[in-house]
């Protein structure tokens, strides 16, 4: 608790804490406000169209923010002799490395909060939206940034620089925000790959997995989930289906905090 | 207090400590001397469990690898890099009273002691080295630990730093303090060593009372450039 505490600080002190609530709530205010204009003019239903459109945002800048945030905390504090220093205390590894990620967890889920809910705040004030639908959005956002998350850390425990885990981290962004839909394309194209596998490769990727949970909250229309989520409707149901994402999800963050911990627990701090 | 026996560290590949054995007993203030890139701060780290090693390591006759809490609940130590993150003097301080259990009051008493009193507010980060090398003595001096590890401690001190240094090391062997700290300059390890632990290469060359051999040199040949 301590020193979940002690991060917590750390950010609101180092200022991303307050860079990244604001640029979330600036890029989603933005494009909420371009969206209600259109909608006002074309007549369509502004609340849902504008909470459809954050999803996309989040499911794009969210796994940036959290993949580098994550990578560099633990490669930051070991290339400032932090890590160093705080070990040398009488303190467990597991510990150290549970505190750093439940503290950078509560400082981005307090940025997704304030910048994506006080859009949704602003937003349905004015048009009386369903506010639901928006926490179930805002409550998305934070398991997705807690996802990529404790990806970043398992990438900075893994690269140990800075410098590596920069580009691990953007590496790992393009990896699931574009190469995954465009190699799943591929694999259909090449391989003839059926709706069941397609739903299958899903769970390799947490950003799909919250597209689908993101799609099925928002929308009432099942065009929007793809072959992958529609799929996996048919088989589970919806109420199944969300708990099959929502435990891939937080699979995820169990597998990647695992491996995470494995290798920092025999690290060698120097 | 302090035991290693076949203490043994390898980085991809390299050997960077050979079979290390000592005893520094109770009470006692142990140089640990030799060349750069002997091995002298990754033996300090090994005694910390910051680094896996083969062999074994006890402090207090408690095991390293297997009571690690234990272990270093019975040490403090002065790094040879400091490293507060982004708090302030008082900040850094009260944190590590805390993770030690040490009343808060026990801080400021502190400050005062290592002469950072009237920095108390400012960036820890901001200090100059020798600053640093302060509040990081103010953390060492946090706990009345029986063991304290010193890496290379007055490095980068200014003379009241090193007098202030020497002095608080000094009252520490009275009080009847383990000592274990490396350095390379000779009038520190003759003011405050009982004992003279020599590495090179990784291995222990020499493992010596440090009034056993007055006259010969307590860093080794190659340290000094003669080979």
């Amino acid at each position: 608790m301590l020193l979940a505490a002690r991060e917590v600080r750390e950010a609101v002190r180092s200022r991303w804490f307050v860079l990244v609530s604001a640029g979330f709530f600036l890029l989603s205010f933005a494009l909420s406000s371009l969206g209600l204009s259109g909608a006002e003019r074309s007549g369509l239903a502004g609340f849902d169209r504008t909470t459809a459109s954050l999803l996309n945002l989040a499911l794009l800048f969210v796994p940036l923010t959290t993949l580098l945030l994550g990578g560099l905390s633990v490669a930051g504090d070991l290339e400032d002799g932090w890590l160093e220093v705080l070990l040398a205390q009488p303190v467990r590894r597991s510990e150290v490395f549970a505190g750093k990620y439940a503290g950078l967890c509560a400082a981005m889920g307090a940025a997704v909060v304030l910048g994506f809910g006080g859009t949704g705040l602003i937003i349905g004030m004015t048009t009386g939206g369903n506010a639901r639908v928006f926490l179930a959005l805002v409550l998305l956002i934070v398991l997705l940034a807690a996802t990529t998350l404790a990806v970043g850390v398992l990438l900075s425990v893994g690269f140990r620089s800075r410098a590596r885990v920069v580009g691990a981290a953007f590496g790992a962004w393009l990896l699931f925000v574009y190469l995954c839909d465009l190699g799943t394309m591929g694999l259909v194209m090449a391989r003839g790959l059926g709706p069941g596998q397609v739903f299958a490769l899903a769970f390799l990727n947490p950003i799909e997995q919250a597209r689908i949970l993101g799609t099925l909250a928002l929308s009432g229309g099942l065009d929007v989930l793809g072959p992958a989520g529609l799929f996996g409707l048919d088989l589970l149901g919806r109420t199944g289906l969300v708990a099959a994402l929502a435990g891939g999800m937080l699979g995820t963050i169990a597998l990647a905090l695992s491996g995470g911990y494995l290798v920092f627990r025999k690290a060698i701090i120097s | 207090m302090i035991e290693t026996e076949g203490l043994t560290l390898r980085i991809e590949e390299r050997v960077i400590l050979d079979g290390v054995s000592f005893r520094v007993e109770k009470g006692e203030a142990a140089a640990l001397v030799g060349p750069n890139g002997s091995g002298k701060s990754s033996l300090l780290r090994c005694l910390l469990g910051l680094v896996p090693f083969e062999g074994r390591a006890r402090i207090g006759g408690r095991d390293v690898i297997e009571d690690p809490v234990g272990a270093k609940a019975l040490t403090a130590y002065l790094p040879q890099r400091p490293a507060f993150g982004g708090g302030t003097a008082e900040e850094v301080l009260t944190f590590f009273a805390k993770i030690r259990g040490v009343a808060r009051g026990r801080v400021s008493e502190l400050l005062a002691e290592v002469g950072l009193s009237a920095h108390q507010k400012e960036r820890a980060r901001t200090f100059s080295g020798g600053m640093q090398q302060r509040l990081s003595l103010a953390i060492a001096l946090l706990t009345d630990a029986p063991v304290l590890f010193l890496d290379e401690p007055t490095a980068s001190l200014d003379r009241g730093g090193q007098s202030l240094f020497l002095d608080t090391v000094a009252r520490f062997r009275k009080e009847g303090r383990t000592i274990l700290f490396s350095s390379h300059r000779n009038d520190e390890i003759a003011r405050l060593a009982d004992r003279i632990i020599a590495l090179d290469e990784g291995k222990m060359v020499k493992n010596a009372s440090a009034s056993s051999e007055p006259q010969a040199p307590v860093i080794p040949l190659r340290a000094r450039g003669i080979s």
